[in-house]
């Protein structure tokens, strides 16, 4: 690892276990009862004895964003595709997209719960609707943005629309498609954890809404480390897979 | 004149009328002209005198409202495939290597069947060749990024030219580049012509340019573009840049300006 890197590491791991410990000091020095705010070793103990249930529900609720996100994935490409690069469908489907987006999520999850019952399904669209949309805008920009003049120098080629498609718009979108995923994955876990909260019986997010109705603080709290370090994860994860396959759009 | 049969482009009366919020604008009219075979010409004019939709026209890209265009002795009803273009911006694709970029026209007509470009092993070194002629040897494989302004308007001239088209539409190519680079250019395009013939369409607003490249040139007047005035540049190929500073090339510069001066200032 170089320097560089290192620092972007460790620089804010420094600060994190830094603020841990103010805060470690702060709740007995402030008189704070544990069930408004336990400490950090209260909560890292919690997790410790606790960890068998909190892997099971960290699986859960990681498998339900993947599925979520892998259909919003595919959807959002084909959805992309086609806004970007067909005036018609741009027309057609786009303002229904916004109208679409600007809907608060967690208001559609009582409806998919009466529809598909409490369980993953719903948790799973919920994820599917708030990851699908970044990743078509992303796209259909991409598509639609190609250069006039390169597009007159395959069309003097007799280049159809589909090789125009395939040679310039597909790669040159690539770079839009991976950024849109990194914020596409952080969505489709925000909208599988609201459903869990919601109406669940598995998951991160009802594991948290089962220790706050018990008042069981430190085990809300042990719920809330792991997503908040579940999704740094993900993000890392697809900032990664971006870096590898667009290099060209990142000139030094 | 649209139909001596070594006219490689003819236009006969063409114009292009388009419509924009309802109201409809004249780019061209009357545009009637001849330009033989394996010649290069020139368009000089004012902003928006239309001389980018010429090239348009010629090309297919658009189809002329009014008057004929052929090329080759035959009508333009679709984008042509014997046409290079060239233009202002390099507009490489940066995922590719130069090599790659530079394959780009020969990948299109293969997938489209064309025997031209069936064999890949002979598109490759056809590239490398051309590569090699314009002094880009060994950059094959670099990222079109690494390269400076110069290098990267030859290898899109590279690209223009690959697929040996017979005629080759340039707008504006050497614009972007600083005066020292934009003359080699001049040069270097002229060492292209003296390899392989082919028929060159140029638009510019460099008139120096014009009359080192060009051995017709054509002023353009706007709103709408129409044909003012045409020279013909005597000097035999191949030119120096000493012949930019003979009597011939000042003289004709001087006249240019001042026609496009006045061309401008008559538009309704």
């Amino acid at each position: 690892m170089t320097r560089v890197a290192a620092r972007g590491v460790l620089l804010p791991l420094g600060v994190f276990i830094g603020l841990l410990v103010v805060w470690e000091a702060l709740v007995p020095l402030l008189r704070i009862q544990q069930i408004v705010l336990p400490r950090p070793s209260g909560v890292a103990a919690t997790m410790v004895e606790t960890a068998g249930p909190i892997a099971f529900h960290a699986w859960y609720t990681l498998l339900t964003t993947l599925i979520g996100f892998a259909s919003a994935v595919a959807l959002g490409l084909l959805l992309g595709f086609a806004i970007g690069a067909s005036a018609m469908c741009n027309e057609a489907l786009y303002p229904l997209l916004v109208g679409f987006n600007s809907i608060p999520k967690a208001a559609v999850v009582p409806l998919l719960v009466m529809w598909f019952g409490i369980g993953m399904i719903p948790a799973v669209l919920t994820a599917f609707l708030l990851a699908f949309f970044p990743v078509a805008v992303n796209v259909a920009v991409g598509i639609a943005t190609i250069e006039a003049e390169l597009r007159d120098v395959l069309r003097a080629l007799g280049a159809t629309r589909w090789q125009l498609f395939k040679k310039v718009g597909v790669p040159r979108t690539m770079p839009l498609f991976f950024a849109s995923l990194k914020v596409a994955i952080s969505q489709a876990f925000v909208g599988s954890v609201i459903s869990e909260t919601i109406a669940s019986n598995a998951g991160i997010g009802y594991l948290m809404a089962v220790a706050a109705s018990d008042f069981n603080t430190r085990l809300a709290f042990s719920g809330l480390f792991v997503l908040a370090f579940m999704g740094v994860l993900l993000y890392g994860f697809f900032a990664a897979i971006e870096r590898r396959f667009t290099a060209w759009a990142y000139a030094d | 004149m649209a139909t001596q049969p070594e006219a490689m482009i003819a236009l006969h009366g063409a114009g292009f009328e388009y419509v924009t919020n309802g109201r409809r604008f004249r780019a061209v009219e009357q545009i009637s002209l001849a330009v033989p075979r394996g010649a290069c010409v020139a368009f000089v004019g004012p902003s928006g005198c239309g001389k980018s939709t010429l090239l348009k026209l010629i090309s297919g890209l658009v189809r002329a409202t009014e008057g004929t265009v052929q090329v080759d002795g035959r009508p333009v009803v679709a984008p042509l495939k014997i046409v290079g273009m060239a233009f202002q911006n390099p507009s490489l694709l940066p995922w590719r290597t130069v090599l790659g970029n530079v394959l780009l026209p020969l990948e299109v007509l293969k997938e489209n069947g064309d025997a031209r470009a069936a064999d890949r092993q002979a598109n490759h070194e056809r590239a490398l060749a051309l590569l090699e002629k314009v002094g880009l040897a060994g950059v094959e494989h670099k990222q079109p990024r690494e390269l400076s302004g110069g290098m990267r308007q030859r290898v899109s001239l590279c690209r223009a030219l690959v697929h040996e088209p017979e005629l080759m539409l340039l707008d504006e190519p050497f614009a972007a580049l600083d005066a020292f680079t934009r003359e080699e250019m001049w040069e270097f395009h002229q060492t292209l012509r003296q390899l392989r013939t082919f028929t060159a369409v140029l638009v510019t607003h460099d008139l120096r340019e014009a009359v080192f490249l060009a051995e017709t040139i054509y002023v353009m007047s706007s709103n709408p573009g129409r044909i003012a005035h045409r020279h013909a540049v005597t000097q035999p190929f191949p030119r120096t840049l000493e012949h930019l500073y003979g009597h011939e090339a000042t003289e004709l510069i001087r006249i240019m300006r001042e026609q496009i001066r006045s061309g401008q200032g008559s538009s309704a």
